[in-house]
């Protein structure tokens, strides 16, 4: 079950009851097969499920139940296996959202909660500095804040924004957007986290009043397309915010589809890049919004490039570690997690590991330096900058 | 040695890798089978003392070792992906966890065979041989979870079985650790045999690592049949099975089967009635040709079969681990596993079709034929486990499929312990005996998955569970009503 197909889920009480425990999930689970336990599987958490909320004993919902069920990146691999059609990314997040209401929450998660509500992002850093990666631009483009009737607004997302190992994606976004003469601007301070990291952690009436925001200035700027660099914003823009979106005309994009399009368009003029070069799918984006041509063609389109696939790739990618807001719980697992995709990485030869996402793309760099490969970790966006020269 | 001692020196081999916490321990008393507790937890203790995750067949052997000094139960466990508890205690005591015993060893390009760890899935097979230009001869209609050594403990038949005959004939050897804690590599010449291991679920040892032939990896094509009328697609079924070209795999879906598909949305080919025979070969080109003639020229012949669309055939390939996509209309499905002579499967039905006009429900048949002579007819029902008596009643249903099964010279395909009180119907006396002299030979001790296989429960003995199961489904038919019949 990916996101392209049509979610079957009902209700988490009836899907506990489907699920079959035949066990498809356990070795697409990354979070299994690091632990080895059962419990860390999706079969046994949905079992538990199935005994607290299908069948009532209040009693399994332990802290260890708990526990597990923080500890899973929301990568949506167990979806794609599940014998039974079970949405099971949704089924994870109605979970949180129940133990939230339950008052179980991870402490963990709180915190983060409290920070955003206070923020409106994810750092602790005012919602005002939005922007401050700009000051890196040689020439700021003109209504890069808050231009009415842009062309395109880029929703440069949280991590991109404030976390300055990240800074290099929405500066290489800008430029390949001025380099192709794109009329654009962005949300500035008036972008609020897109909602996810609420959404994920069980505060789904939260998660919507940031999305009721996000949307609403939209409609204000009269924009009519939006371009997401974070896999994870772009998911919620895409999936999430449907009923705040009804009625009103807007073209939702990743920058990896969008720039497929420049690409196709001739409005860059790509030198030779001679380079060995492998992409890691986002789950956000691959598997559980079912983009993955666009960030190939990109890398097809670039001269030079051998492109080599990971031994597990598009429906079937291992995720990084980074979803599902595990690092906040556990940072140890989710640094595992990156270890199994790292192997991977080393067994392709390339020289070069590209990701559409900002947290793929951190988890993977910190991971590799730690394995010290000789392999450079990065957005889509930096190498079609690099291949502009 | 006292068991105490016995299981702490256990927990001090695999240190974190072993664990007596409720919380996880509870998670290995199930399978697929949701047996509601008011019925398992009386008999048996399916919650084990400790969970153990070994990584290679040394340290099985000093677990086996040990658990054998102070008499302790153990309890293999990889996919656990069957549903008669065959990896789930029955006395409690250990657990032995094989999923980190895993991974290809060797691939003999020259002898055509893999060696590989016990509890390397079907799928992760598959995968790392298909990438090579290879593939396993036959796999479990379970790979995506089923283990390789798993499904040789089981019967060994599934996906493939037709044209290159069940797992055990495919096995060159296997790395056995034998209760004792003797590590042995058995051939089908050595004493103990192989084939004493196939089948064995569990009872005689545990296997940690197999030599299999593999095939090249060929390509394939693939066909689905439609039938309004079942004597036709069993006469194609027949007809296919037994031609010059065998098919590697021939799957038959019945009429009660394809109108719950529908219900749901998920019929191939938009069919809302009839049966379905799936055919799907694989070999040289020239081969494929000849079989696409055949299957041609026989469709041709009868009016009443049609071909779906080649896309529909290959969607129904790409799906055939996922025979579990109709629970979705249960919530909890039930159903008995028949292995049936294939030349009585219209007259099964038949009385399949009777029974469940009897009870005032539908039932679902659909299954693999898995050698020239039998097939696994899997007959299910819709049922719902959160009404507890309700379900228990209904239970009492799986007992008559076995029976329409064993009217028709079928039996239970699978042991474990739920099948027990069909020993009866499996074997036959001296086969029992048999199979029960291996036992105390090999384990005498009797710690290896005991409960399952040889003898049933006292409160399962055939004669108790036949008039319980009798009675039940009175009730249920005179509590929920009936239909014709």
């Amino acid at each position: 079950m990916t996101s392209e197909a049509k979610s079957l889920f009902t209700t988490l009480e009836r899907e506990a009851l489907i699920c079959g425990r035949c066990g498809y999930c356990r070795n697409s689970c990354p979070v299994y097969r690091v632990l080895g336990w059962e419990s860390a599987t999706p079969r046994g958490k949905i079992s538990l499920a199935k005994e607290i909320f299908s069948k009532g004993n209040s009693k399994a919902l332990t802290d260890e139940f708990v526990q597990r069920v923080a500890q899973c990146t929301l990568c949506g691999a167990c979806a794609e296996a599940c014998s039974t059609c079970i949405d099971t990314r949704t089924l994870w997040l109605e979970l949180r959202r129940r133990i939230a209401g339950l008052g179980r929450t991870p402490k963990a998660y709180h915190a983060l909660r409290e920070n955003l509500l206070a923020h409106k992002n994810i750092s602790t850093f005012s919602n005002d500095d939005r922007l401050e990666w700009a000051q890196d631009l040689e020439d700021e483009p003109e209504g890069l804040e808050l231009k009415a009737g842009a062309e395109v607004c880029y929703f440069v997302g949280c991590v991109s924004s404030f976390f300055p190992q990240a800074a290099q994606i929405p500066l290489a976004v800008t430029q390949l957007l001025m380099e192709a003469g794109v009329d654009f601007t962005t949300m500035g301070g008036e972008e609020w986290c897109c909602g996810f990291p609420l959404l994920s952690t069980g505060f789904a009436d939260d998660a919507r009043e940031f999305t009721r925001h996000n949307v609403s200035k939209i409609k204000e700027l009269d924009i009519h397309t939006l371009v997401a660099s974070c896999a994870s914003c772009y998911h919620v823009w895409k999936h999430e915010c449907l009923s705040e979106l009804a009625g009103y005309d807007l073209e939702i994009l990743h920058t990896t589809e969008y720039l497929a399009r420049l690409v196709k368009e001739g409005r860059f003029a790509l030198n030779e890049l001679e380079e060995v070069v492998t992409y890691h799918d986002p789950c956000d984006l691959g598997r559980n919004s079912g983009v993955y041509d666009a960030p190939r063609e990109i890398l097809r389109s670039i001269p030079g490039i051998e492109f080599v696939e990971l031994e597990h790739n598009r429906e079937d990618s291992l995720c990084c570690g980074g979803g599902g807001n595990l690092q906040s719980v556990d940072a140890e697992l989710a640094a595992e997690i990156t270890g199994l995709r790292v192997e991977e990485i080393k067994e392709t030869g390339a020289g070069i590991v590209v990701s559409s996402c900002q947290q793929c793309e951190q988890m993977l760099s910190t991971a590799v330096r730690k394995a010290g490969l000789p392999v450079r970790v990065m957005d889509i966006s930096e190498l079609l900058l690099e291949a502009i020269g | 040695m006292k068991k105490s001692e016995a299981l702490r020196q256990i927990k001090k081999l695999c240190g974190e890798r072993a664990t007596e916490a409720r919380f996880e321990c509870a998670l290995y008393s199930r399978d697929l089978a949701p047996v509601p507790a008011l019925l398992v937890d009386p008999l048996f203790k399916t919650v084990p003392d400790l969970v153990v995750c070994p990584t290679g067949a040394e340290e099985v052997a000093e677990i086996l070792r040990l658990a054998g000094a102070a008499g302790i139960p153990v309890t293999p466990r990889a996919g656990a992906s069957t549903v008669y508890f065959d990896s789930v205690p029955a006395r409690g005591g250990i657990v032995i966890d094989l999923n980190l015993i895993k991974g290809v060893l060797e691939l003999d390009e020259e002898m055509m065979t893999v060696t590989v760890k016990a509890g390397t899935t079907w799928s992760e097979l598959e995968r790392y041989l298909n990438a090579r230009g290879y593939a396993p001869k036959s796999v479990p209609s379970s790979a995506p979870a089923s283990s390789i050594a798993g499904w040789l403990c089981m019967m060994g038949y599934g996906i493939g079985s037709l044209k290159y005959g069940s797992l055990l004939s495919q096995v060159k050897w296997a790395e056995v650790v034998l209760p004792d804690g003797e590590i042995r590599q058995v051939t089908p010449d050595t004493d103990p045999p192989l084939a004493w291991f196939a089948a064995s679920e569990g009872t005689l040892g545990i296997i940690t690592k197999l030599n299999i032939e593999i095939r090249r990896q060929t390509p394939m094509k693939h066909f689905l049949l439609h039938s309004r009328a079942l004597s036709e697609i069993a006469g194609v079924l027949t007809a296919v099975k037994d031609a010059e070209i065998t098919p590697y795999n021939l799957h038959f879906t019945d009429e009660a089967c394809v109108r719950a598909m529908s219900r749901q949305g998920i019929a191939p080919g938009s069919v809302d009635s009839g049966c379905l025979l799936a055919v799907d070969y694989e070999g040289s080109e020239a081969e494929l040709h000849r079989a696409e003639e055949m299957i041609t020229a026989l469709v041709t012949g009868k009016k009443a079969v049609s071909l779906l669309p080649g896309e529909v055939a290959e969607r129904e390939w790409e799906e055939r681990y996922k025979s579990l996509k109709l629970k979705r209309s249960g919530p909890s499905e039930l159903g008995g596993e028949v292995f049936l002579p294939v030349s009585r499967l219209e007259n099964y039905l038949s009385d399949i079709k009777r029974l469940a006009g009897r009870y005032g429900l539908e039932m679902c048949s659909y299954g693999h034929v898995a050698t020239p002579e039998r097939m696994i007819i899997m007959t299910m029902f819709f049922a719902d486990e959160t009404r507890v008596f309700e379900y228990i009643m209904d239970l009492s249903l799986v007992k008559k499929i076995q029976d329409v099964g064993q009217r028709h010279g079928g039996y239970p395909y699978g042991v474990g312990l739920w099948n027990t009180p069909y020993l009866g119907r499996i074997f036959k006396v001296s086969e029992l005996e048999q199979l029960r002299a291996r036992k105390k030979k090999l384990d005498p001790k009797g710690i290896m998955n005991p409960g399952k296989l040889y003898k049933w429960h006292p409160m399962l003995n055939p004669f108790n569970f036949s008039l319980g199961m009798n009675v039940l489904a009175g009730i249920r038919r005179f509590v929920r009503g009936g239909g014709r019949g």
